[in-house]
């Protein structure tokens, strides 16, 4: 059967993360992503290994010259046999080509025009320039994830990009999915820091029902409450001491399992530990008793012995232990397989959820800028190889 | 539901799908972003109310299963029926609903559906079109299937959770509970892809969903660098891994610090401050250099924004298109010139306290199916009577043998 998406053809503008992950979740899913991209991309590392084979595996690419009016009439003459047209510009720039949604619509008129904009199209901040990181600032994700002793420490990476992204691949479907029942196309515009702004929901309603801001993350829970609650140091591996795992106990039956499958030593008898609501007082001092415990043991180890009695409990994984020791991802086959043309095989994150009849796939590695000018240009658009050869002669194409 | 109201809620882009929304406090996201296109999502709670219902914080700190901001915001569109699922009745008559639904969305954990006779195979049998997500901390097979999990440790076995904080100290985990986030978002990217293929083929079908898988799918530099360079990301404070960005104390607070805009004009404006130090070589110019030497870079900008204020930085720096930023507060959002220019913010009436509350909006302005909550989260069990009614016809007395049975 075929993929979910099959027959879906998206023109992909994106560049840096967050739209190529909104084309991503789409690409997976089997539909025809075509990437329109510059000779020269800019600073996103090497093609076939590394983060752009992440972000880019499944999609097309082919190398026009927006500067060109004859690059402009070629991308208008594929949005004409496409479905989705997706940028990730402040709102001049796709004007400024005429390839904005007023303009598409009267070639295809059920075309829908999705902007994954930082700051969005209108608004007296729309020209903001930002990056994840700015975003992460500007919606308190920086100055809320704090070291103990109250520096900011947020997100070490764009966490942004990928909310972005993946709200832009939902709302990207929902469009679509409108368009096959109604037969309407529409524009969206998508402003980066309001999808992020909704990670945060439970808070900000804490804000404006309560007036309370928000005191920064520590361990004490964002949901249920627990204890022992935390990231405890585990036995360091090699010269690698930042082994760590993470343990959440909230019922009581659970903290009788944690007491047994650490071989009840006898400060778990204390009553001072005896209620949730007393270990949760005397958390301090139940911590440094539970590192004492996780301190000798492999974070891997530590782990198999909780989840077998029962405990949620994770270790802390590092790149290495994700991409080459998960027991789990490896058994799902997580892990997508893509080749390169001068090297060994190369990996890639793959798809978290399966589908029983029409389950994604990763298919290909990110192409190399242009890589499928031939097929989009002579298949798609019918241009003969003589044609080709003289837009690439003109610089309307490159190669 | 008035006329009118009724045909606001059909605009939105999933209008006229429904789906029975069976997940806990774990993955209830899921469900509201369906109900936020429009689709008319039931949330089957148990008589007692859901769990999430039981966690704060609480509308003016009191608590009360109507009065939980952290079900507000997850369960908002969304109806409410109460059904006790671990009664066969109950059973029953979610079947029945099952019949007349698209979508159905559970996290009791790998195969308890199936022994509950909510599995798959059993829903099959009753609609052959129906999408079933099944959302599990670790997937419904494979050696972790029965290890369980909350967010915190999903940001941990995901990875999501080693490179935040400060190489030297403990890992500092994400602001919200990210993992369920994405794991829910993820979710219903599934449960749209499955309806374009029922569409097509006809057929229903199963989604398995791991809350791991999905946490370690939303990593951005993690994955593809291992596979690169053979070594693990560590974790280095606000540093960016990518090393163009920290954040910086000044005279009021904190600022992002931010050195991939254009650097001449940016080391002009440091150097008018006499703040320059030894940036002033053309070696600056170049990417790679700024960022293989970031740790200095960013010691001499954090030395010259000590003494300036926040937002007079950011300010002067984006007129010079330089990408800093204001390290906010999330209170400052409700401030936020451009998020009130474009409506942000939406107001909803809860009459059943005599007030309204400022909710967050849209994740995109979508100009053909606008966004909009239409319906404040249910009240317990609020449109049980409705539901059971309208879509199974049921009369006043059987809903009252019901009643009394326990099973709504």
């Amino acid at each position: 059967m075929a993929m979910a998406l099959e027959g879906i053809r998206v023109v992909d503008f994106t560049w840096v993360v967050a739209g190529p992950v909104a084309t991503r979740m789409l690409a997976d899913n089997g539909a025809e992503v075509i990437k329109v991209e510059r000779k020269s991309p800019g600073f996103m590392g090497p093609r076939k290994i590394g983060l752009q084979p992440d972000l880019n595996r499944n999609k097309l690419s082919v190398a026009i010259n927006m500067a060109e009016p004859r690059g402009v009439e070629l991308a208008r003459r594929l949005v004409k046999i496409s479905d989705l047209v997706i940028d990730n510009f402040s709102a001049r720039v796709m004007r400024g080509w005429g390839m904005d949604y007023e303009n598409l619509r009267k070639i295809k008129p059920d075309i829908i025009c999705m902007s994954m904009s930082g700051l969005g199209h209108t608004g007296p901040r729309r020209d903001y320039v930002s990056y994840g990181p700015t975003l992460q600032a500007l919606t308190g994700f920086v100055r809320l994830m704090t070291d103990p002793n109250g520096a900011p420490a947020g997100y070490g990476y764009s966490f942004s990009d990928l909310a972005g992204g993946l709200a832009g691949g939902l709302v990207a479907l929902a469009a679509l999915w409108h368009r096959r029942r109604t037969g309407q196309g529409q524009f969206i515009d998508l402003s980066q820091m309001e999808a992020l702004t909704g990670f945060i929901g439970p808070g900000l309603l804490d804000i404006a029902v309560n007036g309370r801001e928000q005191s920064p993350v520590d361990w004490r829970s964002q949901e249920r409450p627990m204890a022992p609650y935390g990231v405890y140091r585990c036995a360091p591996e090699g010269d690698d001491d930042d082994r760590w795992i993470v343990i959440s106990v909230a019922t009581q039956a659970e903290w009788d399992r944690f007491v047994g499958a650490i071989g009840r030593p006898s400060w778990t008898t204390d009553a001072k530990f005896r209620t949730l609501y007393l270990r949760i007082r005397n958390r301090e001092e139940l911590d440094r008793n539970v590192e004492a415990w996780t301190r000798n043991l492999p974070s891997e180890e530590a782990m198999t012995i909780l989840q077998r009695a029962g405990v949620p409990a994770g270790a802390v994984r590092n790149g290495a232990d994700l991409c080459t020791r998960d027991p789990q991802l490896r058994f799902r086959d997580f892990w997508g397989r893509v080749p390169r043309p001068d090297g060994p095989d190369t990996y890639v994150s793959g798809i978290p959820y399966r589908l029983s009849a029409t389950p994604g796939s990763i298919r290909s590695n990110c192409p190399e800028v242009g890589e499928h000018n031939d097929y989009v240009l002579g298949e798609l658009l019918g241009l003969s190889a003589a044609e080709r050869e003289e837009l690439f002669e003109s610089k309307v194409v490159w190669r | 539901m008035t006329l009118a109201s009724e045909s606001a809620a059909q605009s939105g882009a999933l209008a006229g799908l429904r789906v029975l929304d069976l997940t806990d406090y774990r993955a209830h996201l899921c469900g509201r972003l369906l109900a936020d296109f429009g689709a008319d999502v039931i949330k089957v709670e148990p008589p007692g109310g859901d769990y999430g219902r039981r966690i704060g914080p609480f509308v003016d700190d009191r608590p009360h299963r109507d009065r939980s901001l952290f079900f507000w915001f997850y369960n908002s569109n969304k109806r409410s029926l109460t059904l006790d699922l671990e009664s066969a009745r109950g059973r029953e008559i979610l079947l029945d609903l099952a019949r007349g639904a698209d979508v159905i969305i559970e996290n009791f954990g790998p195969g308890r559906a199936d022994a509950m006779g909510l599995g798959w195979a059993q829903l099959q049998e009753v609609n052959p079109a129906l999408v079933m997500l099944s959302i599990s901390p670790f997937g419904a097979d494979g050696p972790y299937r029965d290890y369980v999990a909350d967010d915190a440790v999903l940001t941990a076995v995901g990875g999501m959770l080693y490179v935040n904080g400060y190489p030297d100290r403990p890992p500092v985990r994400p602001l919200g509970l990210q993992a369920y986030h994405v794991a829910s978002y993820y979710g219903a990217i599934a449960v749209v892809c499955a309806l374009f293929a029922r569409d097509r083929d006809g057929i229903g079908q199963w989604i398995d969903l791991s809350m791991q898988a999905a946490t370690t799918g939303a990593l951005e530099h993690v994955v593809g660098l291992f596979f690169q360079n053979g070594q693990p990301e560590r974790r280095h404070g606000t540093l960016h891994w990518a090393r163009f960005f920290r954040a910086g104390k000044c005279r009021d607070g904190y600022v992002l610090n931010c050195t991939i805009g254009d650097w001449t004009s940016l080391i002009e404006w440091v150097k008018g401050d006499g703040a320059a130090q030894d940036l002033t070589g053309p070696e600056w110019h170049e990417y790679d250099y700024r960022a293989k030497h970031a740790e200095h870079l960013f010691d001499v900008l954090d030395a010259w924004v000590a003494d300036k204020r926040r937002d007079e930085v950011v300010e002067r720096a984006q007129l010079l298109r330089q990408p800093f930023a204001a390290v906010r507060f999330p209170g400052e959002l409700f401030e936020d010139e451009q998020l009130r220019a474009r409506g942000y913010f939406v107001e909803v009436e809860h009459p059943e306290l005599g007030r309204s509350f400022r909710y967050p909006g849209a994740p995109a302005l979508m100009h053909g199916t606008p966004w909009r909550i239409n319906r404040r989260p249910p009240l317990l069990g609020e449109h049980t009577d409705e539901i059971l009614r309208g879509e199974l016809g049921m009369n006043a007395e059987e809903l009252a043998v019901l009643v009394g049975e326990g099973v709504i």
